[in-house]
């Protein structure tokens, strides 16, 4: 009996390690190939880099290169990814909680309408987006496009309908006794939410977190349009582009910064995961 | 009473400032849009009613981007929901590494853009017809992206292997829900681990399969990076007479339509894509929700 | 309570004064292009004409990834962001933008060239560069299978050498005869669909007869001139390589001429860098598409893309004099051939391009007897949405010919109501 246990896990245990190599393929390919100069990539994208002392030297020519800004795009990335994840977390589970707590008509009618909206195709918004944005803008005399606030704005509209969603079907599942007795202890609503249900959220909140933060991170059209190809404020997706002529496409280049900015989402994910497990323990204490 | 409904008024304010201005009004001023004859440029336009709509379901090329869509969204919310159900629950059992696996399932979802169209792209149209050649496999040597009755299931395979890890995250959250003792019960009293799973877990995070269905359903639909870095929309096949793009879904065809500044033609196949989503996705959301009920 | 809300508000306010602060925008001449290639020469062409003119300073904003240009440039009308001097790659967007395109009939570069953007007699572009192409041998795979490029000038001279090069293809080391890609999926369409297709249009014609594709513009094929040019599609696609030509991108068909692996490449002569990117050594020419059953031995020259001023801008004569002086003095000229390594659409022009097939192009476009490109005046999509698969179709089954035939007969008759 045993014995066959120990025999069904070893097989399952290969399988998993068999199926994290089919997953690790193409990620490999990009840091194989990142040690490779443009000719060697296109050649013989396979094989093994004859000199790894190229990565560092791919990595040196990203951030000497003189017309793209990728330091920079790389900041800008960064303020943008980080602000606009604080707010979308922040007012999502807000208006989640809000939403979830009012047993009124319109608070269904507004969830429908949130969740009605995660259909709308990018492409119908997006050229009446970057009007009204313009024309919004100048009535609010704030600038809206090519500013990094006006990106953060846009991400929170783009970011809160999924991340209310995810909260929402959360929420629900929280007892409501454990915030009525918070009201009974006299904490107002406000901070009943802050102290009591905000920190229960924390496993969910960390999954809207990794989701919104790559989604951000990684996208490119929204920045486009709204910052513009080599305008003041750029951001990772838009100045790898740079390395990519019509016809001329510089693939060490490309893979060597696709690599850079994949590093510190993978690192975050490292470090987060150890944040999920803690928040399970801390709610099964409690 | 009246304070606490403030409160909730002025928590749900910023996101439906934020979302009425970014997604709502350029929504219906698109909707506008798409009864003129906007070309993306013109100050000035004229209203034209519903001539678009009429005229795109006459073009054999948009039929076929809307089956190909619909095909497309079937294999794909099948085959991402079960990987993304599968990696959970490796990845939640007592295993070693695990926390390593978890990433690494995950870690395809971080390449994005022309790198995932170039990798793939290269798999398989190089390396697999290469591995056929050397294992003298016939069905291997023609690259799936080159014939149209494979493209479609080339793309969900790319698809799964790139979302699996995402939805993986949602069903790990879940599972993570479930008090630890409610399996070890269901373990002490004899069940097999098919029967805890099917029985026991999957009932209770029904309401994980609600959001990941609808999540991987919209998306599927609404498909187009991959798509464009990918395949371009190739191979070409005959459909009702007319060479049309094989793997061409919704998106890329509106994507294209605007390119050759067919712009309000495009708003108007835009609508006709948010009608079939908002019908497809209330339907599983009601079925599902039901589902949910019954547990 | 009253604390929460006063944080909530707090909260709220610093978000408001976030989004308030906005930097303040200088007066400059602003250029939006979608040539990679050449941001570097063009950002310090910029630079240096800004030294050289105190208080103008131009600013170069370059679309890369190959990504829909028209696209954003109307997402920078939508932005009020209009550039100052933008790109136009045919009528259709000639037509779309023309409320934003002023008249440069009077400019000085005007009579030195012949290749500028023209519309009811009054010239409205600036030539980027002449660009063009024909087919591209290696010469030193030609020698040794015996074959003399200067003999093809004919469809059956093709016939002939690519059968004598194909029964050698094993001692010469060949994959295929020819590298041409043609696949919807590649991204390649514009191969086919667009470049050979304009042997149709313009091919055997005098440079400037226009006369086969208005017919075209009206709805109607020249069956027999069709039929000529079909049996020549034919011909390269049976002895093109299958897998670059059915599914094979842009890279992989001018590694595997690089390579050596193919005899003949079907691309236009901005393959250069990317030759001297694969370290190519071996010499290139260029053989005409000649798929006539008489003879041809003209290529093909073309402006792909022209600048154009936006006239409600108030630095527009400030662009104009920008313009000018490209193609006017040493400086430009030096940027558009050393620097960026273009062949320049202007006559006063002497210096010479580094590219092998640059040099063959300047050489052909001395000695004359070249045909025009014609497909800019297409309506928009019409290379991509409509010949583009009509080609990957007639690559996946070379045989049909009478299937392609009619295909396109289809196609050309729905040209008006595009």
């Amino acid at each position: 009996m045993t014995r066959v246990h120990r025999g069904a896990r070893v097989l399952a245990e290969l399988a998993v390690v068999a199926l994290f190599a089919l997953f690790m393929i193409p990620f490999a390919m990009v840091v194989l190939n990142s040690a490779k100069t443009a000719q060697g990539i296109i050649f013989d994208p396979l094989s093994w880099p004859t000199d790894w002392g190229r990565l560092p030297r791919n990595i040196g020519l990203i951030f000497s290169n003189s017309t793209v800004r990728y330091a920079g795009a790389f900041l800008d990335s960064a303020l943008i990814t980080f602000f606009s994840l604080v707010v979308i977390v922040l007012f999502s589970s807000m208006c989640a909680w809000a939403l979830v707590r009012t047993r009124k008509a319109w608070a269904t009618i507004l969830f429908f309408v949130f969740v009605a909206a995660m259909v709308i195709p990018f492409q119908v918004l997006m050229f009446p987006l970057v009007r009204w944005m313009r024309i919004l803008g100048d009535f609010l005399h704030v600038r809206l496009l090519q500013s990094i606030p006006g990106m953060v704005f846009a991400y929170l509209g783009f970011g809160c309908p999924l991340s209310i969603f995810i909260f929402h079907g959360f929420i629900k599942n929280i007892p409501y006794e454990l915030e009525e007795s918070a009201t009974i202890d006299g904490c107002g609503q406000a901070r009943t939410f802050f102290e009591i249900v905000f920190p229960l959220l924390q496993p969910i909140i960390i999954t809207v977190l990794i989701l919104n933060g790559i989604w951000i991170w990684n996208d490119y059209l929204l920045p486009l349009l709204m910052l513009g190809s080599s305008g003041a404020v750029q951001t990772i997706p838009i100045a790898v582009t740079a390395f990519a002529g019509a016809y001329l496409k510089q693939w060490d280049l490309i893979l060597t910064s696709t690599l850079i900015a994949m590093l510190p989402v993978i690192v975050l994910y490292l470090f987060a995961q150890r944040y999920i497990i803690r928040g399970m323990i801390e709610g099964a204490i409690k | 009473m009246r304070r606490q409904s403030l409160v909730k008024v002025l928590f749900v304010l910023p996101c439906v400032f934020a979302f009425t201005m970014v997604i709502l009004v350029p929504f219906f001023y698109g909707l506008f849009f798409s009864m003129t004859n906007w070309n993306g440029v013109s100050e000035t336009t004229k209203f034209v009613g519903f001539l678009h709509f009429g005229k795109v379901f006459t073009q054999p090329a948009f039929i076929h981007a809307f089956l190909a869509s619909a095909a497309y969204t079937a294999i794909n919310v099948t085959l991402v929901n079960a990987a993304g159900f599968a990696l959970a629950l490796v990845v939640t059992g007592n295993l070693r590494f695990r926390n390593f696996y978890r990433a690494g399932f995950f870690a395809p979802y971080l390449i994005g853009g022309i790198v995932l169209g170039y990798i793939w792209q290269f798999l398989f149209n190089s390396a697999i017809p290469a591995l056929g050649k050397a294992l003298s496999i016939e069905a291997l040597q023609v690259s799936f992206l080159s014939r149209a009755d494979s493209v479609i299931w080339a793309m969900s395979f790319v698809n799964t292997w790139q979302y699996a890890g995402y939805i993986m995250l949602i069903f790990i959250a879940a599972i993570q829900a479930i008090p630890a003792s409610l399996m070890e019960a269901a373990k002490v009293d004899g069940a097999g681990y098919f029967r805890r799973v099917f029985h026991i877990l999957m009932p209770m995070m029904a309401n994980a399969f609600t959001i990941s269905l609808f999540l991987t359903l919209t998306t599927s639909f609404k498909q187009f990076d991959m798509n464009f870095t990918l395949t371009n929309g190739g191979p070409a096949t005959r459909f009702l007479d007319q060479p049309v793009m094989a793997s061409q879904l919704l998106a890329m065809d509106i994507f294209n339509t605007a390119k050759a500044n067919r712009m309000a033609e495009a708003q108007a196949k835009a609508v006709v894509l948010f009608v079939a989503l908002v019908a497809v996705s209330l339907a599983q959301v009601s079925i599902n929700k039901k589902k949910e009920v019954e547990q | 309570m009253r604390r929460c809300i006063a944080t909530f508000l707090i909260l709220s306010l610093g978000l408001a004064a976030a989004v308030m602060a906005a930097p303040a925008k200088p007066a400059t001449i602003t250029m939006f292009q979608l040539k990679v290639e050449i941001k570097d020469a063009l950002d310090a062409y910029a630079a240096k004409y800004g030294a050289a003119n105190p208080g103008v300073t131009v600013k170069v904003e370059t679309l890369g990834g190959g990504a829909d240009f028209a696209g954003a440039l109307k997402a920078k009308i939508q932005a009020g962001q209009m550039p100052d001097i933008f790109v136009i790659e045919g009528a259709g967007q000639y037509n779309v933008f023309k409320d934003y395109i002023a008249d440069l009939s009077d400019q000085p570069w005007v009579k030195d060239t012949d290749l500028a953007f023209k519309a009811n007699g009054k010239v409205y572009g600036f030539p980027v560069a002449i660009e063009g192409y024909g087919l591209a041998y290696n010469a030193d795979i030609l020698k040794k299978a015996g074959v003399d490029p200067a003999s093809l000038t004919t469809r059956a001279a093709y016939e002939t050498a690519f059968a004598a090069i194909d029964a050698k293809k094993k001692d010469l080391g060949l994959d295929a005869v020819v590298s041409m890609a043609a696949s919807v999926s590649g991204g390649m369409w514009w191969v086919a669909g667009q470049h050979n297709l304009a042997a149709y249009w313009g091919g055997g014609l005098k440079f400037d007869d226009t006369s086969v594709i208005q017919k075209a513009l009206k709805g109607q094929l020249d069956d027999a001139r069709f039929a000529q040019y079909a049996k020549y599609v034919q011909l390269l696609f049976k002895y093109a390589d299958k897998n670059i030509l059915l599914n094979g991108s842009y890279d992989n068909q001018v590694s595997s001429f690089a390579q050596g692996k193919t005899a003949f490449l079907h691309q236009g002569n901005w393959v250069d860098p990317n030759l001297k990117q694969l370290g190519v050594a071996f010499k290139i020419g260029y053989a005409p598409h000649a798929f006539l059953d008489v003879e041809q031995k003209g290529l093909y020259l073309f402006a792909p893309s022209w600048y154009c001023v936006n006239p409600k801008s108030p630095n527009a004569a400030a662009a104009k004099a920008f313009l000018a002086a490209m193609a006017g003095t040493a400086e430009g000229h030096d940027y558009m051939v050393n620097q960026a390594g273009m062949i320049p659409a202007f006559k006063s022009v002497k210096l010479q391009p580094k590219g092998q097939l640059s040099q063959a192009l300047m050489a052909a476009n001395a000695k004359g007897g070249n045909y025009g490109v014609f497909f800019g005046m297409l309506p928009d999509g019409a290379g991509q949405n409509v010949f583009g698969p009509i080609y990957d179709l007639f690559a996946q089954n070379p045989a049909k010919i009478d299937q392609f035939i009619s295909d396109m007969k289809k196609a050309v008759a729905g040209l008006p109501s595009m």
